[in-house]
């Protein structure tokens, strides 16, 4: 590893820290809206892949660190993922102590982390001698990974009966694309069909907002009531092993060891089932909550980190719900990363370490460090200054962007479409797992429907 | 947005009930469309006026959507209300 390159990467990893804590506050904000562009971005202006590794990794911690913040402060989630902490942040909110709240769980990430990286880095190189075998069958693999992940979805009739519409019209699309000649045949238009089913929930509403019986009977609010405690500053530099007890340092261990191995499965589902199950014998509530919020924030960082690890230095193809939405762009953006050429081939085993462990040591020695000293000042910071409309706008700015760059003025057109479809869809329970697997497997599936 | 509803002094209108949830957070309509329009010139005019050697047309719109979003960051207040309580007490 040259100095050149390690200053970049450790560049990298400070500016994903930092952009990432902030974001990560914002309410609302999906992983994948957020990661995916960005990296995408990162990836096709030709940035050194270990250095693109290195800020991804720096944005998960981060992230996942940051996201967690405006529960224990605020109850409202940071992301998707901070959603199943919510009722247990509420409850050391209600009994003052969300101060408590944010060190248990900024701790219950940093546990997640320490143990998620050694143990992705062994079940990548455990999973290498198959990865032949699973990149033969990638394609009906994609298939069957939409199928699993319906079935495993509480809507899952109507995400089952979405896999073929949705597969018929992204390749529909394809091929009005290549017929009218605006993308070269068998270029297939990729990542911004993937950004229009991201924020296909905003774009659907959006085209409501067009109606006009519609836009009268939508429920009118005031403003939105944060209520955020007023606490202590810590003055000491905290150490996560002294803030979690030892029973909680014990399950927050066992909870990420599991998320990093069923890396395949649904962090959130995960999230809610283990929660529950770890801390149902626990009276006291505060125990209870702590336990509760230290276990599943060290769930969800293992979770993120081996999600996004082990398919990416194992097999190449992003066959988890992380590597397929968030780190998606690490896979996949094409020219300049395909499912044939991605950083599972640049890489090195080296490269994937000193990666990993610089973007994960930055995120955790900024990222911990602020929030734990100034999470209620964070919080006031983007609550008022940060508007909504702002966020919105920068995502749907880059959505347009990269629809441009891909096909043209025809394909904002196209991406509005799909973006409406999988709004509906996701409205109706279909979640982005699934969407994001049928838009991999849409070519497969049409050849074999024709047969 | 401009209207100045006394977000200095942390007091805001009770009569403005004129937002609509998008995403977990609200945001005002018009407000919203400003917000679109600004990112979506912003974004595209610093692409189109990029030198035409990639990668810096992207890099170009990259920029050019932070910039939109910093001045719709400025020319928009966020739709919510903040609380601060006092915790010693209650502990």
């Amino acid at each position: 590893m040259d100095p050149i390159t390690l200053t970049q990467m450790i560049m990298a990893a400070v500016l994903g820290a930092l952009i990432y804590t902030i974001i990560g506050i914002a309410p609302g904000t999906d992983e994948t809206a957020v990661l995916a562009p960005v990296t995408l971005v990162l990836v096709l202006t030709g940035v050194d892949p270990v250095v693109i590794l290195t800020f991804f990794i720096a944005s998960i911690v981060a992230k996942k660190l940051t996201d967690s913040v405006p529960v224990a402060v605020a109850g409202i989630p940071g992301g998707v993922m901070a959603a199943p902490m919510v009722e247990h942040a509420l409850v050391l909110k209600k009994h003052g102590r969300s101060d408590l709240g944010i060190r248990k769980m900024a701790s219950g990430s940093v546990i997640g982390t320490l143990i998620s990286v050694p143990v992705s880095l062994f079940l990548a190189n455990l999973l290498t001698q198959f990865s032949e075998v699973i990149k033969e069958y990638a394609d009906p693999l994609f298939f069957i990974g939409a199928v699993i992940l319906a079935l495993m979805s509480r809507n899952r009739w109507i995400a089952l009966a979405s896999i073929v519409p949705l597969a018929l019209l992204i390749q529909g699309l394809r091929h009005l694309y290549w017929g009218v000649g605006v993308v070269p045949e068998e270029t297939n238009v990729f990542i911004s069909f993937f950004l229009g089913i991201t924020i296909g929930p905003v774009i659907l509403t959006l085209f409501e907002l067009l109606i006009k019986d519609k836009r009268d009977t939508m429920e009118r609010h005031s403003h939105k009531e944060i209520a955020i405690n007023k606490n202590d500053r810590v003055k000491e530099m905290p150490n996560p092993f002294k803030i979690l007890s030892r029973q909680e340092l014990g399950m927050s261990s066992v909870s990420s060891l599991i998320g990093s191995v069923i890396f395949i499965m649904s962090p959130v589902g995960i999230t809610i089932l283990l929660g529950e199950l770890f801390t149902r014998h626990i009276k006291d509530p505060v125990k209870r909550a702590s336990l509760a919020i230290s276990s599943m924030d060290g769930l969800t960082n293992a979770a993120y980190i081996s999600g996004t690890l082990i398919p990416l230095i194992a097999l190449g193809i992003p066959l988890s719900p992380v590597a397929i939405g968030p780190a998606n762009a690490l896979f996949n953006a094409p020219p300049v990363f395909t499912l044939d050429h991605n950083m599972h081939h640049i890489l090195s085993t080296t490269d994937y370490i000193w990666a990993t462990i610089i973007g994960a040591i930055a995120a955790l020695a900024i990222t911990y460090f602020v929030i734990v000293k100034y999470s209620q000042q964070i919080c006031a910071f983007v609550f008022k200054k940060i508007p909504h409309e702002a966020m919105l706008g920068l995502f749907f700015g880059l959505v347009l962007l990269l629809a441009y760059m891909d096909a043209g003025w025809i394909n904002i057109g196209g991406v509005l479409l799909i973006g409406i479809v999988a709004g509906v869809l996701h409205r109706w329970g279909v979640n982005y797992g699934v969407q994001f697997m049928v838009l991999y497997a849409a070519p497969w599936i049409i050849t074999k429907l024709i047969g | 947005m401009l209207d100045g509803q006394g977000h200095k002094s942390g007091q805001i209108q009770e009569n403005s009930a004129d937002n609509i949830e998008i995403w977990e957070d609200f945001v005002r309509i018009k407000d919203l469309v400003v917000a679109l329009v600004i990112c979506s010139i912003t974004t595209l005019g610093a692409y189109f006026i990029a030198p035409n050697e990639p990668p810096k047309p992207l890099f170009f719109g990259l920029v050019g959507a932070l910039v939109g979003f910093a001045i719709s960051s400025f020319v928009i207040h966020p739709k919510r209300k903040l609380i601060v309580n006092d915790e010693k007490g209650e502990k």
